[in-house]
């Protein structure tokens, strides 16, 4: 395409390039980005019964381990984006050190990883949008609305649409807005877990449970399947941390601010978390009824359930919670694939529309376009075949963030597999961490996938006795390979390695892997 | 030389543009900035911001704003600059403050009903705070291949800022060597109703007052004009300005000007309602001049055509 190519006409430079750090990032900024990428109400909604179904008490065990897996893997991460600066991401970086056809499956990786996420976001929102509407025309009636599949697609299918247009037209919320929005979506949090508290000293909880320091106790949970399972799950709660280390050149003031952001970032979502998993957890226990988290019918989206026994008629404050949550993490999630699809379009590993960028709004176009209507076809298709699409969704998640969080990681190590002579720093940060890091959701990866064969695995979803997750994930990534088959017929120059090819750190070709040179 | 900035997407709407610039080229003589607007990275944004794609943004901006200047007729001189800014409008009103530009040119996007002109959200807001004239192109004008004009036509009411459109067009038209067309906008819809016998009294007092505004606005350019440029001054009827619009016969080669409402701050442009009826009532492209803007500011120090001392053609 020519419009890639370099023009070697050069722009005249009488404008000046005042205006570009202006808004640059600050430390407070980076940590709203952060803190909304994760998007901590709708994550615990998520994530919170699924992972008790797996470890039980030890949810806030997991919930701090989980999080080393995601900090080891996370500095290669930057490791990497330093080096090598580029859209294409775990793509680009895989193929760099593994070659076009590891790399390829990285990419494949992020992208359905992605995409699962956003029908998940999307069936949670439209769980939440219906929850809304019954407590604000005090109906219970609606709320049991989303419940119909086909209600339930139709609305989904609508939400998609809309963050799809948001996303294509890259229409962005002023920064004041994002600021009240995650300070809401904290605050509610927070006055969740107090009330949760104050409930159960009063004695009016529905099931009150005293805390055990067990519960912070990850060797006693009962199996390393269970360990391994909720550990993959709890990656999923921290996913997106990342981004606020890799935010270092557009954060304004010292070179320390990202670090600070990204610590920063952590601590608050770790102390949300713990509050919110305790809180429910006491308040509710882990019984099988009614509003206990151990009951099955609950787990796929907790506060749904606890919000109205918790807050009263103030929970309609939490459906807003997760639904702006939602909404900010469903607009930043979809730039992920649409960016790596664009990478692999634009190095020849796709098909070249998929670097197609809107010359009006300059967004990836077309492979926004091709994200959205995959993740709808993905999350209809789930809805109809799971008895309970959104439980199923965060575990195959899980997996899939595993699957390509690993080949990153071991990607980091292999690039720079020279370069541990050069100095402690870099040996840590550069092979040590990302190897362990990756060596751990290898082992989780494989696990989970082992013991998802089970049909009673997870939600208990099925197909043909075998579990529905590990179908899923085992169509994801055949099917990933099938593709790349296609590709690698249509488009042979890139698997054979011309343009972008694997390499060591240092070499010559080091700096061929930013986007757009 | 004189120049004015294009506001250039790869989209319809930025081909208008393009075209616009590139008539006003011919006619005037001018230079183009062709200037494409990206969003600032700084910008707040829920989307973490990748410095990688944004360096892939800026690159694909100066391919494109490339590939339109080497489209250019050799003859037409232009520069290329990619302005980060928050907004479309905002960047395009920053370049034309840094590069003194005299004009700032878009395309009015989509088409309005029937091939009129429609101001979009960037022109919408380009219109209220614009500091020089603003030039827009209607939806489909590139392909009209309208090389240059050959009339240019004032649409003039009674208000401040007459003046600044009357003079403007005087020297827009005879640097271009066009025709100059002045059409009266007196209000005739202020008649209302009231008793039938008022009205009609109303109405031919009216009537009265724009044709000796008409007359008045004639002496007014005759005083500036040299003798060999073709003036006619028409008195647009109809009780409305919708219909007054529909009356006027436009050419293809035709170039409209309006001026902007008193309401303007000084040096701003500010669409008063009877211009905003024109713009949506005008099949050809179309200039909105600020109220105090000085004619001789205006595109005019340009040679006439052709003749280009300090070109850089690409």
């Amino acid at each position: 395409m020519s419009i890639l190519k370099k023009s070697g006409v050069a722009a005249d430079q009488t404008l000046s390039s005042k205006g570009l750090s202006a808004g640059s990032v600050g430390l407070v900024g980076a940590v709203v980005i952060g803190i909304s990428c994760i998007a901590p109400a709708y994550t615990l909604t998520g994530a919170l019964g699924p992972t008790i179904a797996q470890v039980g008490t030890h949810l806030p065990a997991i919930f701090l381990v989980g999080f080393i897996p995601m900090l080891l893997v996370a500095f290669g991460y930057r490791e990497l984006n330093s080096a090598m600066p580029d859209s294409g991401t775990s793509f680009t970086w895989g193929v760099r050190a593994f070659g076009p056809w590891v790399g390829w499956m990285a990419g494949w990786g992020l992208v359905v990883a992605t995409i699962v996420v956003l029908s998940n976001l999307a069936g949670i929102a439209v769980d939440f949008f219906y929850l809304l509407l019954g407590q604000v025309f005090s109906d219970p009636s609606i709320a049991d609305l989303a419940a119909d599949p086909l209600i339930n697609v139709v609305t989904c299918l609508a939400f998609m649409a809309g963050a799809t247009v948001i996303s294509y037209r890259d229409m962005q919320t002023t920064q004041k807005v994002q600021y009240w929005l995650v300070g809401f979506q904290l605050l509610v949090l927070v006055g969740f877990a107090i009330v949760a508290f104050v409930k159960v000293g009063a004695g009016s909880a529905f099931d009150a449970t005293a805390v055990s320091p067990d519960w912070f106790n990850p060797l006693t949970v009962p199996t390393f399947s269970a360990f391994a399972a909720g550990l993959s799950l709890s990656i999923f709660i921290f996913w997106g941390w990342d981004v606020t280390l890799t935010m270092s050149e557009e954060t304004s003031g010292s070179r320390t601010t990202p670090g600070r952001a990204a610590t920063l970032t952590v601590v608050i979502i770790v102390l949300v978390y713990l509050l919110v998993s305790l809180a429910s957890m006491t308040f509710a226990g882990l019984g099988t009824d009614g509003v206990g988290l151990g009951n099955p019918d609950i787990q796929g989206n907790a506060f749904s359930a606890l919000a109205g026994p918790v807050l009263g008629p103030l929970a309609i404050l939490m459906s807003l919670a997760v639904l702006s949550s939602s909404a900010a993490s469903l607009q930043s999630t979809f730039v992920s694939p649409a960016r790596t699809l664009l990478a692999m379009g634009h190095y020849g590993a796709l098909s070249p529309k998929f670097a197609r960028v809107s010359p009006r709004f300059f967004t990836p176009g077309y492979a926004t376009l091709a994200s959205a209507i995959v993740a709808s076809a993905f999350y209809a298709v789930m809805r109809f075949i799971s008895e309970d699409v959104l439980w199923d969704t965060i575990t195959t998640l899980g997996m899939m963030i595993c699957f390509y969080y690993g080949l990153t990681a071991f990607a980091c190590v292999w690039y720079f597999r020279h370069q541990w002579r050069s100095g402690a720093r870099n040996l840590f940060f550069q092979i040590v961490a990302p190897g362990v890091g990756g060596l751990i959701l290898a082992v989780l990866f494989v696990t989970t996938l082992v013991d998802s064969m089970d049909p009673d695995y997870g939600s208990g979803s099925q197909i043909g006795g075998v579990g529905l997750v590990f179908l899923l994930g085992v169509t994801i990534l055949l099917g990933g390979v099938v593709v790349m088959l296609v590709n690698a017929r249509l488009r042979p120059a890139f698997f054979r390695g011309e343009g972008l090819r694997a390499g060591v750190a240092g070499d010559e070709r080091e700096g061929q892997a930013a986007l757009p040179e | 030389m004189r120049r004015v900035v294009v506001g250039y997407l790869d989209t319809p709407a930025g081909h208008d543009a393009l075209a616009l610039g590139t008539a006003l080229a011919h006619t005037l003589g001018v230079g183009l900035d062709l200037v494409m607007v990206l969003h600032d990275r700084g910008r707040a944004s829920l989307v973490p911001a990748a410095p990688s794609y944004e360096r892939h943004l800026d690159d694909l901006a100066e391919g494109w704003l490339q590939e339109a200047a080497a489209g250019l007729p050799t003859e037409v001189a232009s520069t290329t600059h990619v302005v980060r800014a928050e907004t479309f409008a905002e960047g395009l009103v920053r370049a034309a403050t840094e590069l003194r530009a005299d004009a700032v040119v878009i395309g009015a996007g989509k088409e309005g009903a029937l091939g009129r002109l429609h101001l979009g959200s960037v022109g919408g807001v380009l219109v209220h705070s614009a500091p020089v004239p603003l030039a827009v192109a209607p939806g489909g004008f590139a392909e009209r291949g309208v090389r240059r004009f050959g009339r240019v036509t004032a649409a003039v009411g009674t208000r401040a800022g007459a003046r600044a459109v009357v003079d403007t067009a005087v020297a827009t038209a005879s640097s271009a060597g066009a025709a100059l067309r002045l059409v009266s906008l007196v209000p005739l819809d202020a008649v209302g109703d009231g008793h039938r016998r008022d009205r009609d009294d109303r109405e031919r007092a009216l009537h009265d007052e724009a044709r000796q505004h008409a007359e008045r606005m004639r002496d007014i350019a005759l005083e500036g004009v040299p003798d060999d440029l073709d003036v006619t001054v028409e008195i647009a009827p109809g009780p409305r300005v919708g219909d007054a619009i529909d009356a006027l016969a436009w050419r293809d080669d035709e170039l409209a000007l309006v001026g902007s409402s008193r309401l303007a701050q000084p040096h701003r442009l500010f669409l008063g309602s009877v211009a905003a009826k024109f713009v949506r009532g005008v099949p050809v492209p179309l200039v909105v001049v600020p109220r105090d803007h000085d004619a001789r500011t205006t595109w005019t120090g340009a040679a006439p055509d052709g003749a280009h001392p300090e070109g850089t053609t690409p």
